[in-house]
């Protein structure tokens, strides 16, 4: 009996490792492909990318495709096609799904490289996965450009040929608590999952909550694909904090605001990663969303323009049209990573990978998304992080204040007086 | 003492709901000997059941238990007689790899059918109720009601009724069964359907509280292996022990250590596992060891 019970232990673990990687093969993805007369003289750049269509970010990575998808659309049919020196070159891209997995993250990288032989490649969506993504990127020498991964140890490793074009990680709660320390909250607890992003994110909220003259009350981690977050929710409404800060991604803060409501814990403001700036959010959880703040890499209000796309609001709007529905931040860095790049192909007037590198790093411009300047590691240093509040189901710039369109609401009502 | 109160009914609140998840994995076993590598994924067929019936009717997840639990029953039924009672007399080894094999099947035909997107199911009544200090989730305090309900209910179904007492005969001893004209198949089959009826209940019941995806059974089929370790095979009240305890202990876990409780919370139910495996491999209350001796 006890080597009975042993085996099935063994087998339940083995089927819980068998299920948890995906038994699927990842199957190619339809996108808008470039419409063009095919003619034998067509110059073509690849560029390939593995993003999330399903699993765990497929809401963030759909997103991600949009962004790009509209990128490519615009520069094949309207743009004319990227300036090379006197040539110009249509533009096709290659996108896979990842299923949210960083294995099969880095086996289809390593598949675009090898197999599909593109020039370049774009980042997929989420740093846990452009970590892995970023990784084989490097091992081959190619220029990965990415939106999506704002971890800090992501520019920790001297990678050559990784660039965000995204504020980085720790600096995402920076806005919303300068603001609320402003507005008098004096504590703060923080969760996250124990994952990349999240932990730079907390990191870095610890740190500009020093700054700041919040004090932590509490700090704790859980598990990706958490199923509950009860636990920790009490834990915290016992130290009744001014703040809750969470660190994860779109369906922890479902959970997270969830687990608050239920517990009947009420802290003055929830500053959540990732869900808030998303209006899906409303969607899922209504009116308990109100007066969550979010951090947010872009929004539609923010007063930057280029000569692409033009302004934050005709980019927005361009967005819907094609796709029926308002752009995330997540898209707009997207688009915005693609944009780099070719900005950056322009300049070096080549496809060469080290002209296109160094005219990366020499990349000094503003978009419609923000400054675009990298640093010797790659990431976008220039770049401000804004933050939003849902009020009366909008979602609403409040920080910085020169792109805020809103007060902030401080103090949130307990939940019983809602 | 507030958070060792709180800590406590929630950790009653979750071990209420193990003990209903455990219920049908553990008669099976009790009943059959066969033990249901698919049980987790049933669950997760009850919650996207109710996800579906939410967003297509805006039926609630509690009401869509009406339909759940006969559509799942005769789901059960037909699953004994076209498979399980093919291999219910077969060495242990076949019933696994069946039923670790419709795990995978069901698993990833959902991932098919639905994206590995999780799901959310929204209530209204989602808030929660103080009393003499101690914050009772709505939702939560609902499942463990029904929980309880439930397991009032198939208990007074095993012990009173006709077919409770040939369901326990046949468990008991299959032979004389027979012999007294017990059609063995046929209790067999109302178990199964019984057992999945139950578990997709659970799942649906769930639904409310946490995200649903395709792959979310495997968790729940160990914590099943865990409770009936601690609780005995097709017993009520030792499921409802070893759910309690299971429950407490998670809750304990994330409660009391700092930091990381969340993550070791998740752990403690295969801690509890090797643990019980060192210590009594038969199980606590005597409960692993099969009820018919000639079975072996």
């Amino acid at each position: 009996m006890r080597h009975f019970l042993l085996q099935i232990s063994l087998l339940l673990v083995v089927s819980l490792v068998l299920t948890s990687c995906s038994l699927a093969p990842p199957a190619p993805v339809d996108e808008p492909a470039p419409a063009s007369a095919d003619t034998d003289a067509e110059k073509i750049i690849y560029l390939g990318a593995a993003v999330s269509e399903t699993g765990r970010f497929s809401r963030e990575g759909k997103d991600t495709r949009q962004g790009y998808g509209l990128w490519l659309d615009w520069v094949n049919n309207e743009y004319g096609g990227i300036k090379v020196g006197d040539e110009r070159y249509k533009v096709e891209l290659i996108m896979y799904d990842d299923e949210g997995d960083p294995d099969t993250a880095a086996r289809l990288v390593e598949k675009l490289i090898n197999e599909d032989r593109v020039d370049f490649l774009l980042g997929p969506y989420s740093s846990f996965l452009t970590q892995s993504a970023s990784a084989i990127a490097e091992k081959y020498g190619k220029i990965m450009i990415e939106g999506n991964g704002a971890a800090q140890p992501l520019f920790e490793r001297g990678f050559q040929n990784l660039f965000a074009v995204l504020t980085p990680a720790l600096n995402y709660t920076r806005s919303a608590l300068q603001l609320l320390a402003e507005k008098g909250a004096e504590t703060v607890v923080i969760a996250y999952e124990d994952t990349a992003f999240p932990t730079s994110v907390a990191d870095g909220a610890q740190s500009w909550a020093a700054e700041y003259g919040l004090e932590v009350l509490g700090v704790e981690t859980y598990p990706v694909n958490v199923a509950d977050v009860s636990g920790i929710m009490s834990k915290f409404k016992e130290l009744e904090p001014d703040i809750f800060v969470g660190g994860g991604h779109f369906n922890d803060a479902v959970l997270f605001i969830r687990a608050a409501k239920e517990l009947d814990f009420n802290p003055k403001a929830m500053v959540i990663t990732v869900g808030p700036s998303n209006p899906k959010l409303i969607e899922e959880v209504g009116a308990d969303s109100e007066y969550v703040i979010g951090p947010t890499q872009w929004e539609a209000s923010m007063s930057y323009a280029d000569d692409y796309f033009g302004t934050a609001a005709e980019y927005a709007a361009r967005y819907e049209k094609l796709w029926g529905e308002p752009p995330t931040y997540q898209a707009a860095e997207s688009t915005a990573t693609a944009l780099a790049l070719h900005i950056a192909i322009e300049q070096a007037a080549s496809l060469d990978t080290d002209a296109v590198r160094t005219a990366l790093r020499n990349l000094d411009v503003v978009t419609f998304y923000g400054p675009i300047n990298f640093d010797e590691k790659g990431r976008n240093a220039g770049k401000p992080m804004g933050a939003i509040q849902i009020q009366n189901g909008e979602i609403l710039v409040v920080a910085p204040t020169n792109a805020a369109v809103a007060d902030l609401n401080y103090p949130a009502p307990p939940w019983k007086d809602r | 003492m507030d958070q060792l109160l709180q800590a406590l009914v929630s950790g009653l609140l979750l071990g209420g709901f193990y003990a209903v998840m455990v219920l049908g994995f553990s008669v099976i076993w009790g009943v059959m000997g066969v033990i249901n590598l698919a049980h987790g994924e049933f669950l997760m067929i009850g919650a996207y059941l109710a996800w579906g019936l939410s967003r297509l009717f805006g039926l609630d997840p509690f009401a869509s238990l009406a339909l759940i639990v006969p559509l799942m029953f005769l789901v059960g039924y037909l699953l004994q007689i076209v498979l399980i009672n093919r291999i219910v007399e077969r060495p242990h080894l076949m019933t696994l790899l069946v039923t670790f094999g419709v795990s995978i099947a069901l698993a990833n035909l959902f991932k098919i059918l639905f994206d590995a997107d999780p799901r959310n199911v929204a209530v209204a009544y989602n808030g929660s109720l103080q009393l003499a200090g101690v914050t009772f989730p709505i939702v939560k305090t609902i499942i463990f009601g029904a929980a309880l309900l439930i397991m009032v209910c198939l208990h007074l179904f095993l012990q009173r009724s006709r077919l409770g007492k040939s369901i326990r005969a046949a468990a008991q001893n299959k032979t004389a069964a027979r012999i007294v004209g017990v059609d063995i198949n046929r209790v067999y089959a109302i178990t199964a359907g019984i057992c999945i009826a139950l578990t997709a209940a659970a799942g649906a019941m769930l639904s409310p509280t946490q995200a649903i995806f395709p792959f979310m059974g495997p968790p729940f089929t160990l914590k099943a292996v865990t409770i009936t370790a601690l609780g005995g095979l097709g017993r009520i009240p030792g499921a409802l022990m070893g759910g309690m305890v299971l429950g407490i202990t998670e809750i304990f876990v994330s409660t009391y250590v700092a930091g990381i409780g969340t993550n070791l919370g998740v752990a403690t139910s295969f801690v509890l596992l090797v643990l019980i495996l060192i210590v009594r491999p038969q199980g606590i209350m005597g409960g692993l060891r099969p009820l018919e001796p000639e079975a072996e």
